[in-house]
């Protein structure tokens, strides 16, 4: 388990952990949200932002200088002051059935968040379905480019069996972006530095 | 008041003036300052002073090298006090506390112990039990938890609790104070078998035990018997306004045995003992009162463990210097308001299903419930 639901809307949610969970999450990781209903469901989302919060006690041990080593693990481990972590909806899945929309409703304080394997990521974006990326791409709030070139990156790990996903990836987010030249401009050249290459026959390989 | 603070500045800095030279004047005569504070006390047996026993009473001792691994102990307790106008009177002693090893990549472990006080348990043989009662509590539950925790150790430990050792408890003769001070010896007791160097940091010290020490130096042998009755010569004045010109960053003050009423109870290795303690800058020095038992007091290592350990846990904290691990400890036990409300609510539905008819709550605190002030 990654961490617990600290508020919730229909598009997205914030998590808290502590700065030493095990499972820590990074940005542009795909997460599970497992909710309980009559019919149960789990949410898919991607992590759009991490944010360390401070607070008085924080802000003093800074400015003294002088951070000894039990020190940073005790306010890593022992105090209250959570990783906060932006998740952005992208789908969810009931019944064996995936579908790239919005859950039928957000999850509730405390609900557990785990990151996927890669089975999960590959079962949730395989074939030839990129619905999800419409989620992302009407967000003006966030680092689309970046977000979207993390995503493809770990998603390509993970479909290592499918050499040519990352391609038709790429490719459907061309056509996606072919009214916006701006962002697709700055995907392009965030995608350009993930080091992927989309080249070839065997496009997609890294 | 603003008018009046120049005028009472200058002559409060002329009082001090005035004992600093009655202080260098005494700085080597300890032993016939010991043998006037002992006649006064004779003559004046709730006579309140500082007691002196090193050598000179201008001593400043610089930050000691102590490089062996010890661990630091702090406890801290926050309470809530039974109200008559709430529809349950119930009280709670929470006490929090920390364990570090400085300098070792260990994560330090934290530890809390709440105590709920309802029925029979704010009921003493002298009534009801007090808010005075309930602070002792809270400051014996302290000792007791660091005295638990200081017997598993098997490295040498420094036991810091916020505020004086000397307990404040009026009046002493009843049932309620002379069962928890029982409770509190014991519990110091069981921190000198461990070899502790147990203290308590008063934080902005407004004592002036020393101050008075120097009006019993100033007073002529025939006027013993006024010692510590007014008018007091260097009244206003406080003891850190005299150490605060003695005292060098990092450097702590002779050490001073504690005599009064109260400290009388505290007998053989538990025997009352202070320093000050500059914990600040160069330039900005903050002075703090250290409060020890003897056996920490009469014992070199233990009094450098504590001194060096202390500056280290204050440099942590930077321009605002206190003990990190007290702080911790406090923020583990505090209670909030909305905390206090919080449990209110929880014993108030557990009692209603159990059936138990609640008592209203005053009219006074409803009203102030209603405008939330």
């Amino acid at each position: 388990m990654m961490g617990h639901l600290l508020r919730s809307d229909t598009a997205g949610c914030v998590f808290g952990c502590r700065v030493a969970e095990v499972d820590a999450p990074v940005f542009g990781g795909m997460v599970r949200i497992p909710i309980e209903a009559e019919i149960p469901y789990q949410i898919y989302g991607l992590i759009y932002d991490i944010s360390i919060e401070d607070d008085g006690l924080v802000r003093q041990l800074v400015t003294a200088g002088q951070v000894t080593p039990e020190v940073v693990r005790d306010n890593r481990e022992n105090r209250t002051v959570p990783l906060e972590v932006g998740v952005l909806f992208i789908g969810y899945k009931r019944q064996g059935e995936i579908y790239h929309l919005l859950p039928p409703r957000p999850p509730l304080s405390l609900d557990e968040i785990y990151s996927c394997s890669d089975q999960e990521v590959c079962e949730f974006a395989g074939g030839e379905r990129f619905g999800y990326f419409r989620h992302i791409l009407r967000r003006m709030d966030i680092p689309v480019g970046e977000l979207l070139a993390v995503h493809l990156q770990q998603a390509s790990l993970a479909h290592a069996g499918d050499v040519g996903w990352g391609a038709r990836a790429a490719k459907e987010l061309i056509v996606l972006l072919r009214d916006d030249y701006s962002t697709l401009m700055s995907v392009m050249s965030a995608l350009g530095d993930t080091g992927l290459r989309f080249d070839g026959a065997a496009g997609g390989a890294l | 008041m603003g008018r009046q603070a120049p005028a009472r500045r200058i002559q409060l800095d002329q009082s001090r003036q005035r004992a600093l030279e009655v202080l260098a004047a005494h700085n080597e005569l300890v032993e016939s300052l010991r043998s006037k504070v002992e006649k006064a006390n004779a003559l004046n047996p709730r006579l309140r002073c500082a007691f002196p026993v090193e050598d000179r009473l201008t001593s400043h001792v610089p930050e000691p090298v102590v490089e062996k691994p010890h661990v630091i102990l702090a406890a801290d307790g926050s309470q809530i006090y039974p109200s008559r106008h709430d529809r349950v009177e119930f009280g709670l002693v929470n006490v929090g506390a920390i364990r570090l090893q400085p300098g070792c990549d260990l994560t330090p472990h934290e530890t809390i112990h709440s105590e709920l006080l309802y029925d029979e348990s704010l009921i003493t043989q002298d009534g009801q039990l007090t808010e005075g009662g309930l602070a002792l509590l809270r400051d014996v539950s302290e000792r007791v938890r660091l005295a638990e925790l200081a017997e598993k150790e098997t490295l040498p430990v420094v036991a810091l609790t916020d505020g004086p050792l000397e307990p404040f408890f009026e009046p002493q003769e009843n049932s309620q104070f002379k069962d928890l001070f029982k409770d509190f010896l014991g519990a110091l007791v069981r921190l000198s078998a461990c070899g502790a160097s147990a203290a308590g940091y008063v934080d902005k010290p407004h004592s002036d035990l020393v101050v008075r020490l120097l009006e019993i130096a100033a007073l002529p042998e025939q006027d013993l018997s006024q010692a510590g009755k007014p008018p007091r010569r260097f009244a206003g004045v406080t003891d850190i306004s005299l150490f605060r010109e003695l005292l060098g960053s990092g450097e702590r003050s002779a050490v001073f045995e504690i005599r009064s009423v109260m400290a009388r109870k505290f007998e053989g290795d538990l025997k009352l003992h202070f320093f000050y303690l500059n914990v600040g800058r160069q330039d900005y020095p903050y002075l703090v009162r250290v409060e020890v038992p003897a056996w920490v007091a009469e014992h070199q290592e233990l009094l450098d463990l504590l001194h060096s350990t202390l500056l280290n846990q204050c440099r942590l904290l930077g321009s605002k210097p206190y003990p990190y691990a007290l702080h911790r400890s406090h923020e583990v036990a505090v209670v909030t308001f909305e905390e206090k409300w919080q449990l209110l609510n929880m014993i108030e539905v557990e009692m209603l299903r159990n059936g138990v008819t609640l008592s209203e709550q005053s009219h006074k605190q409803s009203a102030k419930d209603a405008s939330n002030r």
